[in-house]
């Protein structure tokens, strides 16, 4: 009794001094995995805390667990006109992209640490895939603003390419364990039936849980639990039949995200908890499993592979797959460097062990020094590189502070309220020349605690609390009433942007003339969002077209529709 | 490009008070037109409107620039007026507009023109500058402070 009493104060004080360490992370800049990783090992046999655990079987079960809520939650929070966007990219490094990284990683670590060729290339494959937690935290995290296109791909990618790696593990041993050698058939049918089926499991189950969602009749606080546990029950039904469990449960919160409209914030608001708790407790479990000192032994072989997979392996292979793709090379160079490695190559480093092999410490060590030195080189840099790179897009949102409630009963409305600052825009305005967009309407003021009633010619004063009905679109819009743009945001928008706004509407014919640039006479008649599509398939906000000396740049998107173009002139 | 290249004190109205979007193009169709008799104001009226129906002028900060080209022009011609107060423009910022900048170019202008727009904007883009047209308060001032002779 007493040792487990002991056990839930130490799980307890473990998690909190997570959570309370994920304050530091963002001034420092480090990665928040690992800083939990860290801790696990702190508390781990080597460090301070002195637990012993080493019962790899429990920690697979709870890191398989753990994987399919982040990937649940990662779903969930897709948006599925990103979805579109970022699809074919992303699904071409989670399959040709995985293969060649995995291929000249295992190739490299084959010959440069002197082993055979299938456990160099099960070296590869465990490192092959990104890491769906890592990456989406370290492209929430850091309020990095990239284009959709970009930022959607890599999520997606991190989502998708798990499944592979896995696949790829899992062959690998199969090889060694059965001594042969070459290529069967039967390779290929169960990577058929592996994605195939565990794609149309996610689809399907998804779908069921939607409908589940919609129409039964629960007490509110349960429908976040049924969207879990529906969404873990996936995981499990397809890898009970043998297809991947990782593939349907992201696929499946994909599906809820974006068919659920009744309670979706509250489902959304508990899965990022549930996230973050999975999260931690992976990344603590996998610190403790590991002995820091038996990582020293291969720190140095496995810095040299790691090394070689960052600067060599992955942008090799991310070239290859975004060829047939618009990325600049900026973007390419960006997406190679964010292939951050994190809990799925331990995890996969455990199918070593779980297969009895003898020398599955070598593995293990050498995936986790791997682990260890993507997350300090690029977990680290990402944000200076995207910043360096050019890559963040100019936005407004990273500053604004208001507060967001749903409005009971009402899918489309939503309670907001800011509080003004000493530059807010509003200051100059009064309750009547408010420029509310659309449906968008003042509900009340608060003013030193009390409500206050402004007459038709009052102003607003600093500190005033303004409450607002509005639907979620109008909300940009009054972002810019209440908060305003800051002015080095503005400079940085308008040298991205431009100057003018020009309307998806208007005639190529009509800009040339204006703006002196050749029309081919057959594109006369085309609007200027007709000659965008026709450049880029998805556009997303950001993507631009030169013609003469001015751009035209994509300002503003919603669901895949052009709503607002700018004009750049050049200097 | 020097601002006082293009207006003269004759196309340099300030303080202007109670004007919509619409009447505010007029005014500087008329203006300029009033000052350069080759320049018809109906027809340039037409062509600044053709323009903002492309999109808007409006460069945020509570400036536009609104531009268009124009026949019987020799050189880029502009005009200036503020406005007492600020008026809806859908500009880029969704901030209403108090300072109008009209840009015309000749029919012919190749790319020049488009550096001349690009190098107004810039100089509207400071604030201090921006202060100092809506502190004037005659049309005299104005037209110093807007050619930097104050």
């Amino acid at each position: 009794m007493d040792v487990l009493n002991q056990l839930i104060l130490l799980a307890g004080v473990l998690f909190l001094v997570s959570i309370l360490a994920s304050t530091l992370s963002p001034r420092v800049g480090m990665p928040l995995l690992l800083v939990f990783l860290i801790i696990g090992m702190l508390a781990g046999q080597d460090g301070i805390g002195g637990i012993e655990f080493d019962d790899v079987e429990s920690a697979y079960f709870l890191a398989a667990l753990a994987l399919a809520v982040i990937l649940f939650d990662g779903g969930l929070r897709t948006d599925i006109h990103n979805f579109r966007v970022g699809l074919r990219p992303a699904l071409s490094l989670a399959t040709v992209g995985v293969v060649a990284t995995s291929a000249l990683c295992g190739a490299f670590a084959a010959w440069v640490l002197g082993i055979g060729w299938l456990e160099g290339l099960l070296i590869g494959a465990i490192v092959g895939s990104t890491d769906a937690a890592a990456v989406f935290s370290v492209l929430n995290m850091q309020g990095l603003a990239l284009k959709t296109r970009v930022g959607a791909t890599l999520e997606i990618e991190s989502g998708l390419n798990d499944p592979m790696a896995i696949f790829l593990t899992i062959l690998l041993v199969e090889l060694m364990v059965s001594q042969e050698s070459g290529f069967s058939w039967m390779m290929l049918t169960q990577f058929f039936w592996q994605m195939g089926a565990g794609a149309a499991i996610g689809i399907f189950g998804g779908r069921l849980l939607a409908l589940g969602v919609g129409r039964l009749a629960l007490s509110p606080g349960l429908y976040p639990l049924l969207a879990l546990f529906g969404g873990i029950s996936i995981f499990g039904a397809a890898a009970v039949l043998q297809a991947s469990g990782f593939l349907a449960v992201y696929l499946a919160g994909l599906v809820v995200g974006n068919r659920v409209s009744k309670g979706l914030y509250n489902i959304q608001r508990f899965h990022d908890g549930i996230a973050w708790l999975a999260q931690i407790s992976l990344f603590l479990m996998l610190g403790l499993l590991v002995s820091p000192v038996s990582l020293i032994g291969y720190a140095s072989a496995a810095l040299l592979v790691a090394l070689f997979l960052i600067f060599v392996a992955r942008p090799l292979a991310v070239w290859l797959c975004l060829l047939p793709f618009q990325f600049s090379w900026q973007e390419k160079l960006f997406i190679g460097w964010v292939g951050l490695r994190g809990a799925v190559p331990i995890v996969l480093a455990m199918f070593p062990w779980l297969a009895g092999f003898e020398n599955w410490p070598f593995f293990f060590n050498i995936a986790f020094v791997m682990v260890l030195v993507s997350l300090v080189l690029q977990g680290w840099t990402v944000s200076p590189l995207a910043r360096r790179l050019n890559l963040d897009v100019p936005t407004t949102s990273s500053r604004v502070q208001r507060v967001e409630l749903g409005v009971p009963g009402q899918d489309h409305y939503e309670f907001v309220g800011y509080k003004l600052a000493h530059d807010s825009p509003a200051l100059k305005l009064t309750s009547a020349t408010l420029p509310l967009p659309g449906r968008a309407s003042l509900l009340c003021v608060m003013r030193g605690g009390q409500p206050a009633t402004l007459e038709a010619g009052d102003t607003f004063a600093e500190g005033d609390h303004v409450y607002l009905l509005a639907t979620p679109l109008e909300l940009d819009s009054l972002d810019k009433i209440f908060v305003g743009v800051a002015e080095p945001e503005r400079l940085s928008a308008q040298a991205f942007f431009g100057e003018f706004v020009i309307t998806p509407r208007a005639k190529l014919a009509d800009l040339a003339l204006l703006y002196s640039f050749e029309v081919p006479s057959d594109k006369a008649s085309w609007s200027i969002a007709r000659y965008i599509y026709s450049q880029y398939r998805y556009p997303v906000v950001g993507d631009r077209v030169k013609l003469g000396q001015v751009e035209f740049v994509v300002l503003e998107m919603r669901d895949n529709r052009l709503l607002k173009v700018s004009l750049k002139l050049h200097k | 490009m020097l601002i006082k290249d293009i207006i003269t004190p004759g196309r340099t109205l300030c303080g202007i008070e109670g004007v919509s979007k619409k009447r505010a193009l007029e005014l500087l169709a008329n203006t300029i037109s009033a000052d350069v008799p080759a320049i018809d104001a109906d027809d340039l009226f037409r062509r600044l409107v053709a323009r903002e129906r492309l999109g808007s002028t409006g460069i945020g900060h509570g400036i536009a620039i609104p531009h268009c080209r124009v026949e019987n022009a020799e050189g880029t011609l502009g005009a200036l007026i503020t406005l007492k107060d600020p008026i809806d423009f859908d500009a880029i910022d969704g901030e209403s507009v108090d300072i109008l900048f009209a840009m015309l170019v000749p029919e012919r202008a190749q790319d020049e023109h488009l550096q001349t727009l690009a190098a107004l904007a810039a100089a509207l883009n400071d604030s201090a500058f921006r202060d100092a047209l809506r502190s004037a308060d005659s049309h005299d001032a104005l037209f110093q402070v807007a050619t930097g002779n104050h």
